[in-house]
């Protein structure tokens, strides 16, 4: 009799076991996060790892490949490139969190505004901002770049941080126009509460997972709109060590067979960059079960 | 109950555009005052314009017409409301039905229990805002180790006692409540009206409470305002309304009182209403003491 019928609306029986072999460890993106927890702290602790100036020309050395006494090689100018890599990686990451926390920060403001703001209000900034998402970012990074003329870390990651905060400013501004009308935000209004009580207390703890993602990968955008600059040449000077500016002067080593002087700074800048993406991606699918389970 | 009038609603209309030409008129010309330390009941179907009236009253919307003062304040006048904000903000609080969207999910009880001291910068009289919270929540009925618990994880009866609490934790001398039972069960609605009752008693605020349960009404207001599309229709003290109802609409409200005996249940006639039995337009009589009622208007004439 049973065979010929299908029972439905039965709890389906789960093996206990199959839950219990689940490790802590799936679907968590361990080996990026290992990855970049080590180059993060090796470029922290760059003066112990690879004492001795990053920028000293060993002119006895020049272009030698991979060897005991230089770990990485040395460029065509006699430096060694195991200690420019940890040297050049704090400037990469610097301007990759700095970029990216200012155009966050932008980016909250100006939506927060936006969203509250009267229809009119909201259309003119919009429309701002498509104008300026409608620019290409790398000629607006160049044009910035130029009206603020001398390069350092610290111009670098103020340009770039200003150019990258549009679209993030248009996801925060949606999800504000949602969030202005609930209930708690109108009787935090009625108790007297001011735009950035409401925006810190309210607004913040309720957007930030829908941004989270978009500001990791900022980060990410960061660090490679600074090699890319680095690489044209209009990015930092010449002394200070970037990933990005290794790779520019290893144009000309392409030509000789010296493959470690392109090929080692390369090779850190995609990993990063890498480990970078997967957090942001399990960042996002984490938020998105989250919000599902509710 | 004093004799001093707290809230004075004059004329009250609001108006919802819909298109550029047309508007839905939400509140017409609804008047009503209310004595310190009374409660006042907001009685009308779905869309009659309770909460509108609420949300006015609270400064929320601004009205398209007529006053409201507080204390003598003209709330609706934006000069007046700034002068007096912070006595405005800290003195009314308002209570909205759905706890589960009036509550931040990503705040804990405490905090959400403490905000309105935080924001008005309210020295706790407790020692800490924490303690100040703890307090609130033992006079509202719930344990201290909810503290620290976020809205999702409480009951709806628990998270409804949240938001009395953070309403309370400024002692407010108005209460404005919309509906703050409508989205409970009976049992926990019967607990919450309680709740109130002994509240108001020991606090002495003014109440005004919005509700279309006509028998929890009866059980705690003194008076009773009745809202039909966007008119106030009857105004009366709660034992004369609901013994000698006037209007044809309040009495089909009243004869619709489910009776909790199956015998009369099964005897009680419902009377119908039908929208020709009367004009809106009018104006409020007195037809007892103390009784209002909308008139048409030629027949004062």
């Amino acid at each position: 009799m049973n065979e010929r019928f299908a029972l439905v609306g039965i709890r389906p029986q789960i093996p206990a076991e199959l839950s219990c072999s689940k490790k802590w460890y799936t679907g968590k993106p361990v080996a990026a996060a290992v990855l970049l927890g080590i180059i993060v702290l090796g470029c922290l602790l760059g003066g112990v790892i690879a004492p001795g100036d990053p920028g000293y020309m060993d002119l006895e050395n020049c272009g030698v490949g991979p060897c005991r006494a230089f770990l990485f090689g040395t460029d065509t100018m006699g430096r060694d490139i195991f200690a420019m890599i940890w040297h050049g990686g704090r400037a990469s990451l610097f301007i990759g969190l700095a970029s990216a926390a200012l155009s966050t920060a932008i980016a909250i403001l100006f939506g927060a505004v936006s969203g509250c703001a009267p229809g009119w209000l909201d259309g003119l900034l919009m429309r701002l901002t498509e104008i300026l998402l409608s620019i290409p970012s790398l000629l607006a990074v160049v044009l910035l770049q130029a009206v603020l003329g001398e390069a350092s870390a610290l111009t670098i990651s103020l340009v770039i941080g200003l150019t990258g905060w549009t679209g993030m400013a248009k996801i925060v501004r949606a999800e504000v126009r949602q969030l202005r009308s609930s209930e708690y935000v109108i009787a935090a209004r009625c108790m007297g509460g001011g735009f950035f009580h409401i925006l810190w207390r309210h607004l913040t703890p309720n957007f930030v997972s829908s941004i989270m993602f978009m500001a990791v990968m900022n980060v990410r955008n960061a660090i490679a709109a600074e090699s890319t600059l680095s690489f044209m040449g209009i990015g930092l000077p010449l002394d200070v060590v970037s990933w990005g500016g290794m790779l520019s002067l290893s144009e000309k080593a392409l030509l000789t067979k010296a493959w470690w002087i392109i090929l080692i700074p390369g090779a850190f800048l995609v990993v990063t960059l890498l480990c970078i993406t997967s957090l942001g991606d399990y960042l996002r699918k984490n938020v998105n079960r989250k919000e599902s389970n509710l | 109950m004093g004799e001093e009038i707290l809230l004075d609603v004059r004329g009250l209309t609001h108006l919802f555009p819909l298109t550029k030409k047309t508007a839905v008129r939400a509140v017409d010309g609804v008047s009503f005052q209310l004595r310190r330390g009374e409660i006042f009941g907001l009685v009308g179907e779905s869309g009659s314009g309770k909460s509108t009236v609420a949300r006015c009253v609270m400064n929320i919307y601004r009205p398209s017409g007529g006053q409201v003062f507080y204390k003598g304040i003209d709330t609706c006048d934006p000069r007046a409301f700034r002068i007096n904000r912070r006595m405005l903000q800290s003195t009314r609080q308002i209570i909205f039905q759905d706890s589960s969207s009036s509550l931040n999910q990503r705040m804990k009880v405490c905090d959400i229990i403490a905000e309105p001291m935080r924001i008005q910068h309210v020295v706790p009289p407790r020692g800490s805002l924490r303690a100040e919270a703890a307090f609130q929540m033992r006079y509202v009925g719930l344990d201290a180790s909810y503290l620290d618990k976020y809205p999702p994880e409480l009951s709806g009866g628990q998270r409804q006692r949240v938001a009395i609490a953070r309403a309370l934790a400024m002692e407010p001398e108005l209460l404005v409540a919309d509906e703050p039972i409508a989205s409970l069960d009976v049992s926990i609605q019967a607990q919450i009206v309680n709740l109130f009752k002994h509240l108001q008693r020991e606090h002495g605020f003014t109440f005004l409470f919005i509700a279309h349960d006509l028998a929890m009404v009866e059980f705690l207001c003194d008076r009773v305002g009745v809202m039909y599309r966007g008119r106030l229709v009857e105004l009366a003290p709660t034992a004369e309304l609901y013994t000698n109802p006037q209007h044809p609409y309040t009495r089909a409200l009243l004869s619709a009182i489910p009776i909790p005996d199956p015998r009369r249940e099964r005897e009680r006639r419902l009377v119908p209403f039908r929208e020709e039995d009367f004009p809106l337009e009018g104006e409020l009589t007195e037809v007892g003491p103390r009784h209002f009622v909308l008139h048409e208007r030629r027949r004062d004439a």
